[in-house]
């Protein structure tokens, strides 16, 4: 059977740079200070209509390039397309940080020497390769939300339904519906045309 | 006295929640660092670095590791050693401060090297604990080497200059692919040994300096930004892959050289224990330097 490919997706148009989302996710994960799975950002800031701002995490990519270099092979890429790492097999050389196009893994320091520890990044709630929502893994990885049928939080946070995740071809679908109604109705007075079409 | 308590405590919170907004990587600069990520007029470090790890490093590693000792094995079998009786007279070459810089060096080196191996093998050996241990060692064994690299390279530098004797040396490998002992022409150095001072001393330098890049991370040096025009992140790239195409230079001549004076010139080691060289030694494999000492009366 071909599993669904599970996807992010920011629709700029409608992110409002609230910080919801990474408010969310380290309050649901009880992440410690310092560590931010999800952030937002803006991008052309102060540009007049090219500002816009959009909401990161692991972007958990088809071609993890983090896999490709981990020298201890600690990631695995579930069925439905969730990037995950073993945190008790990572050493913490941040070698996936310098392959990820995105910034997304982190390293909280640890011990005398403040050596980078086990990397950090974004479940996409769906937890780690320990026993589903036992106690252990969510101190290593945070909530299993995945696994209880729930939407991701942040996701399931964000107030303007910028944030979208679930299988590639219906996050698609909801940006193609959005994309080919917007400039039109009563929400954009510019292009108003007829009030009552059927007229 | 509990004022001081507080105002460090509070200082020690300050700065970690000033971590987050002054980071280089997850902080405001991170926009920058993915808006570089693949663009055409950037140095696609990332793509290049993910390339390298991915496919080339590791298998490159393996090939040194395997090939030049078994190179030498072969050279063992066929050639051999080169063997020099011991005579009464020695001369007195590694002082006490000599030694003990080298043997600083050397204890970092046997420590840092295999552990790097362990790091670029670590799925090999299951990650977790073992390698985290080797990798947090590979770290720690930096610092004495830090210490004296500084002042192996002035203690060393005026016998390690390249001369005239060092291209004849070449031509010939330093005669190790005869059974013959004739003279070779070389100073109290030959071509072979300044060779790998070069390598440990500014290659040792560049794995510090690549090496601490990555071990630090996230800090801001304006200075080194201006001067390269590259984001952080890129620089850490840049840092991983100088790391291990130093690495391979690095590693391929200390075997070299662990080789050369543990089994290829037997009981050359002895030298940087005691301080003392061998006269039949230096009569053969350091010609040139041992006319100097001749006429000094050294011998
Ligand atoms: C003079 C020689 C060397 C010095 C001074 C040196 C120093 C360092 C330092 C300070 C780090 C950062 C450690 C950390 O992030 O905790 C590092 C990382 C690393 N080194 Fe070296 N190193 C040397 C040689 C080598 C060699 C020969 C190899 C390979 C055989 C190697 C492989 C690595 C690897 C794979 C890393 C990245 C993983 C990590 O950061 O832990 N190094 N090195």
């Amino acid at each position: 059977m071909e599993y669904a490919r599970m996807k992010f997706y920011c629709d700029e148009h409608r992110c409002i740079e609230c910080d919801g989302c990474s408010v969310a996710c380290a309050e649901a994960h009880e992440l410690p200070v310092g560590i931010a799975r999800r952030k937002v950002i803006t991008i052309n800031e102060g540009i007049p209509g090219k500002e816009f701002s959009t909401s990161i995490a692991c972007m958990h990519c088809t071609d993890a390039p983090c896999e490709q270099v981990c020298p201890v092979d600690c990631f695995y890429i579930r069925e439905d397309g969730i990037v995950l790492h073993d945190k008790e097999k990572c050493i913490g050389c941040g070698y996936c940080l310098y392959a990820c196009p995105f910034g997304a893994p982190q390293f909280p320091r640890e011990g005398i020497f403040g050596a980078k520890g086990a990397m950090d990044k974004c479940t996409m709630c769906a937890g780690g390769p320990l026993e589903t929502n036992s106690e252990k893994e969510r101190h290593l990885y945070g909530q299993n939300r995945i696994a209880e049928g729930k939407v991701p939080v942040c996701a399931a946070m964000c107030s303007t339904k910028a944030l979208l995740v679930g299988d590639s071809e219906s996050v698609s679908a909801i940006i193609r519906t959005r994309v080919s109604s917007r400039a039109k109705g009563a929400s954009n007075p510019l292009v108003w045309d007829k009030a009552y079409k059927n007229q | 006295m509990k004022k001081y308590l507080y105002m460090f405590i509070a200082t020690l919170a300050l700065a970690s929640a000033a971590f987050a907004v002054d980071s280089q990587i997850w902080g405001e600069m991170r926009i920058q660092n993915i808006l570089g990520y693949g663009q055409e007029e950037s140095l696609k470090l990332g793509p290049l670095f993910t390339m390298l790890q991915h496919h080339y490093f590791a298998w490159i590693f393996l090939g040194i590791l395997i090939g030049v000792p078994g190179a030498f094995f072969l050279h063992y079998k066929i050639i051999g050693p080169k063997v020099f009786p011991h005579s009464e007279k020695k001369y007195y070459a590694f002082n006490l401060y000599n030694r003990i810089i080298h043997q600083i060096a050397a204890i970092s080196f046997i420590v840092i090297v295999p552990t790097g191996f362990v790091i670029v093998f670590g799925d090999f050996f299951g990650g977790g604990m073992f390698v985290r241990f080797c990798k947090n060692l590979h770290g720690l064994f930096t610092v004495p080497f830090t210490i004296v690299v500084i002042p192996m390279a002035l203690m060393w530098l005026k016998e390690a200059l390249f001369n005239l004797d060092d291209v004849k040396w070449f031509m010939i490998l330093g005669g190790y692919l005869s059974k013959e002992k004739k003279p070779i022409l070389a100073g109290k150095f030959n071509a072979g040994q300044k060779m790998w001072y070069w390598v440990a001393i500014l290659g040792g330098i560049t794995m510090i300096l690549s090496g601490a890049f990555m071990f630090f991370l996230d800090f801001k040096m304006e200075m080194l930004h201006n001067l390269t025009g590259m984001s952080q992140i890129d620089m850490l790239r840049a840092a991983a892959i100088i790391h291990n195409v130093m690495g391979f230079a690095v590693v391929a001549l200390f075997i070299t050289h662990v080789y050369m004076s543990m089994f290829a010139i037997k009981g050359a080691v002895q030298s940087i224990i005691t301080g003392y060289v061998e006269e039949e030694e230096v009569k053969i494999l350091h010609s040139t330097w041992y006319k100097k000492l001749k006429n000094q009366g050294k011998f």
